[in-house]
């Protein structure tokens, strides 16, 4: 019987592991995959170019791109081409990652936030302007006017292997 | 290519056709793919690529007694090439032994793939090509996987260079396999393509003047093994593993061109599914895996915002969008039991449409005139007589064959026919252009004979001494009707007819007549019961109610604006048109990318399309419509099912008998095959999954059937003073043409005349002229040139704003308006 007391009084005395959610926040790891965001060049453009490959990667097909022209009146990633319509179904995602890996630009990428939650199934789907980053500070974002001929390769140039 | 040799590919026998290329016969034979860039099965072989080589050899045979030479363990001795050779620019021979898979193809392979892709941009993400590339696909099979070239020694070039508007050139992509200025060459016969420069720094060029002029620019994206061309119309519309393919016919001209509508969900079309791109699907009896630029990027009138979407009914003299339930009862309450109906169909109508327009014509009067527009042209009877036989194919035609065609600028016409006419033309059949003018086929005419318009029968009737006739083994006429009336084609028709009985070139395969039709189906509306002798009947006296479907009588044509006197229209359209404008009832019908049906195209070859895209606003399809209005009025059963129509029709129509929607969509393996796919020489959609049609026999074909004479009055027209002879292009402001997009827009160009300079007088060219005829003052650019008869002024139809004529015409005045600019 004391044994069982005793377990009592030293739980009682120890650090509490339940958090007081949603004023607090338990850290997540590193390599957490949660809400997917776009992400931007140094310069503001965007890096996504349109290609569709996370959609085709999707194993939920969550994914839905349209794809434009740039210009360079008006631009809005290195290259000839970016999404014009850039959507994810989060009820349909599954998390699993696949999109960040067939992303040949390092676009989209799974990042902490894990908030999510909807009233109706219209709100579920996160359009471009709710999944793409601010520009850099103190960059305008898209579209951008841009020197002619400044940015006609849409993916980052390789280099030979070390 | 009866006769059959062996051959061993990898150790293997195989029975295969003498002389055929070894790469299509591994393909379709052994199920081998040689890899293969330059090669394409419907072009000469040039062998520039290297990708094909394989070791090739031969079994030796004693040269006196012609044994086998067998080594020590009984095999036969292969004596083979001391070197790789490249199995695209061999034909097979008997005892020819092939392997594929040795080491030394392989390396060969890899090396090729590696040399490749030194330059090439890693840009497949965002290719169009990309997901049916060629070059993707061999990289995955044969490439090496990794290079031993610098990174940095990578050439760079213009990436975005207009060819022209319709084509982009990726200048990087090229990978040099010339298959888009051979096929310009070779097959078009516009050599507009060139190579530039040598070595690193060869590039395709345009070498023509607007750049990359030809009717048939869109097929060079097809054959291109990478991205290097690509079209301005699909240009990153989607990815080619997004789309869903839909086989579906032309519905411009009367070739019956065989296509798939490359289809996916659009967020700016409403969420509908539209068609993103119009590609090929491979028949190698109709168009072989070619279609026309009008073809391929004219499918943007089925989602033009200019579409109607809901029934319009008059009210005094304006138009009010109504509910269906109404527009229906009030035509139901206009219809008065035997008045005189008339009924006008549209080229672009099925033959389901066309058998319910007919029900529900005859529903109210037995006596009910079946009419076709355009009225230009005649004689679908005498095409179900004496038509080109069961079989024919142009592909099969070659020495021996003689090809006559007779008053059509086929090339505007009739695209595919003109090129595959060419190509004919190529392998050795004798071409024959007869014409009053000039047309791009006389370059490849073995013989062009002129008569003045008017004369065109008595000059068809001399051909039955030409050389060209008597020693042809196997006879095709292909008439069209330009400066002519409907009578006086009735007599041409006649008089090719009487032609071919008389020297027996009926009812057999490469034999017979063909009419190039003013549209998609109007051989379908001749067998149906149409015709367009009730037309001229009808301008003549215009009965009390009308119903037209697709069509636009009022707004093309200038014969037909009495029309417009008929006491009730109903007026079946996919947008609101001068004829719409005199309607009292308009009713919102589908166009060909939403429902299904069939047509016939002029060789009689009846074929299925099916619905492709979501349906706009509340349209229905014509059928429906002329059922449920049929059904309004006497109760009398509908089908469900455009399938059941068809099926009534086949009941009904002798030609059609026995024929099913499940016939026509039979399809057999074609050699070449071209549309596998696995994209194996094209790296697109050719795949036919649709069906090839099935092709009704002549009467002429029955067995023992006598074609009965076909007599000719001779009569020749002539005509006095300046006459307007209304000729037939390619792109015009025609009923559905008219909606296209910006890019067919700058295409069609504005109104012009070609006249004589001997006419010309004080015209100077480049001016704009007005040509009054009939009271009517028709605004155009003036072109002065040979190519236009002298006393004859060439009047494209439905070009300019008002409606034109569609029969020889008499000029009143021709006066300038404004001078050339600069001038």
């Amino acid at each position: 019987m004391f044994s069982g007391f005793w377990m009592t009084i030293k739980h009682a005395f120890m650090d509490r592991p339940t958090i007081s959610y949603p004023e607090e926040r338990r850290p997540v790891h590193e390599r957490f995959k949660g809400r997917h965001a776009l992400k931007r060049y140094d310069n503001g453009l965007e890096k996504c170019i349109g290609c569709s490959l996370c959609a085709a990667a999707c194993p939920a097909d969550a994914i839905w791109v349209e794809a434009a022209e740039n210009t360079d009146d008006e631009r809005y990633s290195p290259g000839e081409r970016y999404a014009k319509t850039y959507e994810i179904n989060m009820l349909r995602c599954i998390f699993c990652g696949y999109c960040e890996d067939a992303c040949p630009t390092e676009a989209i990428v799974l990042e902490h936030e894990y908030q999510l939650s909807f009233t109706n199934r219209r709100d579920a789907i996160y359009t471009k302007d709710m999944l793409i980053d601010n520009p850099p500070e103190g960059r305008e974002g898209t579209p951008q006017t841009v020197e002619p001929g400044a940015f006609d390769r849409s993916i980052p140039d390789m280099e030979n292997p070390k | 290519m009866s006769e059959l040799v062996t051959i061993y590919i990898d150790g293997q026998p195989y029975e295969v056709p003498k002389g055929a290329n070894l790469v299509d016969v591994a393909k379709f034979y052994a199920d081998n793919g040689i890899p293969v860039f330059c090669y394409h099965p419907k072009m000469e072989p040039v062998g520039m690529c290297r990708m094909c080589l394989v070791e090739l050899g031969t079994i030796m045979r004693d040269r006196d007694s012609g044994e086998v030479i067998t080594g020590e363990n009984g095999e036969p001795q292969v004596r083979w090439f001391p070197k790789l050779q490249t199995a695209c620019t061999t034909t097979v021979t008997d005892g020819m032994v092939v392997r594929t898979n040795t080491d030394a193809v392989i390396e060969a392979r890899d090396d090729m793939i590696e040399f490749l892709l030194t330059s090439h941009p890693l840009d497949c993400p965002i290719c169009d090509k990309g997901g049916e590339c060629p070059l993707q696909n061999l990289t995955m099979a044969h490439g090496p996987g990794r290079s031993v070239f610098y990174w940095e020694d990578k050439v760079r070039l213009a990436k975005h260079v207009p060819l022209g508007e319709l084509i982009y050139l990726d200048r990087e992509r090229c990978i040099q396999c010339a298959r888009c200025t051979r096929f310009q060459d070779e097959i078009v016969g516009d050599d507009v393509l060139a190579f530039h420069e040598r070595g690193r720094e060869l590039q395709i060029i345009t070498v023509s003047d607007p750049p990359f002029d030809t009717y048939f620019s869109g097929n060079t994206t097809d054959i291109c093994p990478v991205g290097a061309l690509t079209t301005a119309d699909f240009r990153f519309e989607a990815r080619p593993w997004e789309l869903k393919d839909i086989a579906s016919l032309d519905v411009y001209g009367p070739e019956g061109a065989n296509i798939s509508l490359s289809t996916r969900l659009d967020r700016d079309a409403g969420g509908i599914v539209i068609i993103k791109r119009v590609m090929p699907r491979q028949n190698e009896a109709v168009n072989e895996i070619w279609i026309s630029d009008k073809t391929r990027f004219g499918h943007h009138h089925t989602r033009a915002a200019e579409r109607l979407t809901k029934p319009k009914v008059r009210v005094g003299d304006r138009l009010v969008e109504a509910e269906w339930d109404h527009a229906l009862e009030v035509i139901r309450k206009h219809i008065k039991p035997n008045v005189s109906v008339g009924a006008i169909a549209g080229p672009t109508l099925s033959n389901e449409d066309l058998w319910e327009l007919r029900k529900l014509a005859q529903a109210v009067n037995a006596g009910a005139k079946l009419s076709i527009y355009p009225a230009t042209m005649t004689g679908g009877d005498i095409i179900a007589q004496v038509g080109v036989g069961v079989g024919t194919n142009f592909k099969d035609m070659g020495s021996g064959t003689t090809i006559v065609v007779v008053a059509s600028d086929i090339e505007e016409e009739a695209p595919i026919w003109y090129l595959r006419t060419k190509v004919a033309g190529d392998r050795g059949a004798k071409i024959l252009v007869l014409n009053a003018r000039e047309t791009r086929l006389d370059h490849y005419a073995a013989d062009s004979i002129r008569y003045d318009y008017g004369a065109a029968v008595s000059a068809v009737n001399d051909l039955a001494k030409h050389e060209a006739v008597t020693n042809a083994e196997n006879l095709v006429l292909i008439c069209g009707a330009e400066g002519m009336t409907l009578e006086q084609h009735g007599e041409l028709m006649n008089a090719c007819a009487n032609l071919l009985v008389s020297t027996g070139h009926v009812g057999r395969p490469n034999n017979g007549l063909l009419a190039v039709w003013e549209g998609a189906n109007v051989q379908g509306a001749f067998d149906v019961g149409f015709s367009t002798e009730a037309t001229a009947e009808m301008m003549a006296k215009v009965p009390d109610l009308l119903f037209i479907a697709g069509c636009d009588p009022i707004g093309e044509s200038a014969e037909a604006a009495g029309l417009s006197k008929a006491k009730f229209i109903v007026v079946n359209s996919l947008f609101d048109t001068p004829t719409t404008a005199v309607a009292d009832v308009v009713l919102p019908s589908q166009s060909f990318a939403e429902r299904d049906g069939t047509f016939t195209s002029g060789e009689r070859r009846v074929q299925r399309f099916y619905p492709a895209q979501g349906v706009i606003g509340q349209s229905q399809t014509d059928w429906r419509i002329f059922a449920s209005i049929r059904n309004g009025l006497n109760g009398s059963a509908v089908q469900r099912l455009t399938a059941g129509v068809f099926k009534e029709l086949a009941g009904e129509i002798a030609a059609y008998e026995g024929l099913t929607y499940p016939a026509l969509a039979v399809v057999e393996r074609q050699f070449p095959d071209v549309g596998g796919d696995d994209l194996y020489y094209g790296g697109t959609a050719y795949q036919n999954n649709g069906g090839l049609g099935v092709q009704y026999p002549a009467t002429s074909e029955a067995e023992g059937a006598k074609p009965s004479k076909f007599a000719t009055k001779g009569k020749k027209t002539s005509y006095k003073g300046l006459t307007a002879i209304p000729v037939n292009r390619l792109y015009d402001r025609g009923y559905l043409f008219k909606y296209s997009d910006e890019l067919m827009q700058q295409r069609i160009g504005e109104p012009f005349v070609v006249i004589n300079p001997a006419d010309a007088a004080n015209i100077a060219g480049g001016s704009r002229v007005g040509v009054t005829i009939d009271g009517v003052q028709y605004e155009a650019l003036a072109v002065v040139s040979e190519d236009a008869p002298k006393g004859f002024v060439l009047m494209p139809k439905r070009l300019t704003s008002q409606p034109g004529p569609f029969a020889p015409a008499a000029i009143e005045t021709i006066e300038v308006i404004a001078e050339p600019v600069g001038a």
